[in-house]
């Protein structure tokens, strides 16, 4: 008789994102991921139907725990300033624990995953975040803006430092760590932008 | 955790295009034994998955077989 064990259940999960992160989706297999686990392919198909429907449970699986991450402890009724703190600690937090993760999302951004596994996990996350950028519009802290402009300004800064770090290089391969000093500076600017 | 996991048959098969599977969904669909079944055509050892309570790896090779398909157990 088979077990499901859930240990190995987390080395199968894991390893699949280090694989994917490393090789891209193209190169990935159930056999190779069973060879990278030392575990036999069949029990990979006992908790998978096929390897898409491993990718996408692996998928969801993070997405939620980057969902329930980055709302923790955030009230969308909060003033822009803190709301926005919230969020860049959140998601920073995030971040420096699951470094891979990022990675693993913007491998699936390209994919034909994506918009199954944004159906997926975003449906609370979105009904917050978009409360609060109504709430700080409505409110007049930040003037009108099509969200992506809101989205761009907000936090592609974050995730272009992070993405620094990870890399451990910035423009032209200077050396880059990020800093506490780093992060909350560009944050102070950031409101700046956005704040009326 | 422990489960019980004999009601997932696996196989190692030569299915390895649509029109194949297509064959295998007349053959499994109409089976009342089967309670699902999935074919991996993007693998290597074109996995065939099936979750019956009531049938044999052996029933399912034999079947297969018969429709001129390889099939043995992925073990």
């Amino acid at each position: 008789m088979r077990t499901r064990n859930a240990d190995k259940e987390q080395l199968v999960k894991q390893t699949a994102i280090d694989m994917i992160v490393k090789s891209g989706l193209e190169g990935f297999s159930m056999n190779k991921l069973a060879k990278a686990c030392k575990i036999s392919v069949a029990t990979l198909y006992i908790y998978y139907k096929d390897r898409d429907d491993l990718i996408l449970n692996i998928a969801m699986e993070s997405g939620k725990l980057m969902s329930d991450a980055v709302i923790k402890n955030f009230d969308p009724e909060l003033p822009f300033e803190d709301g926005l703190r919230q969020q860049w600690k959140n998601r920073y937090k995030f971040m420096v624990e699951h470094p891979k993760l990022n990675l693993f999302f913007e491998q699936l951004r390209s994919s034909s995953y994506q918009e199954e596994f944004l159906s997926g996990f975003l449906q609370e996350f979105k009904i917050v975040m978009s409360r609060f950028m109504q709430n700080v519009m409505e409110r007049g802290e930040v003037a009108e803006m099509a969200f992506e402009t809101y989205w761009s300004i907000a936090f592609s800064p974050l995730y272009s430092l992070a993405r620094f770090d990870n890399e451990g290089k910035s423009m032209g391969g200077k050396p880059f760590k990020l800093t506490d000093d780093v992060l909350w500076n560009t944050f102070d600017l950031v409101v700046k932008a956005l704040k009326k | 955790m422990t489960e019980n996991f004999n009601h997932i048959l696996l196989f190692k098969t030569n299915v390895n295009c649509a029109g194949d599977k297509l064959l295998l969904q007349t053959i499994f669909d109409s089976n009342p034994a089967i309670e699902q079944w999935s074919v991996d055509l993007e693998d290597e050892d074109c996995v065939l998955r099936i979750v019956s309570y009531s049938l044999t790896h052996q029933q399912i090779i034999e079947l297969l077989n018969k429709h001129g398909y390889n099939c043995c157990e992925l073990t």
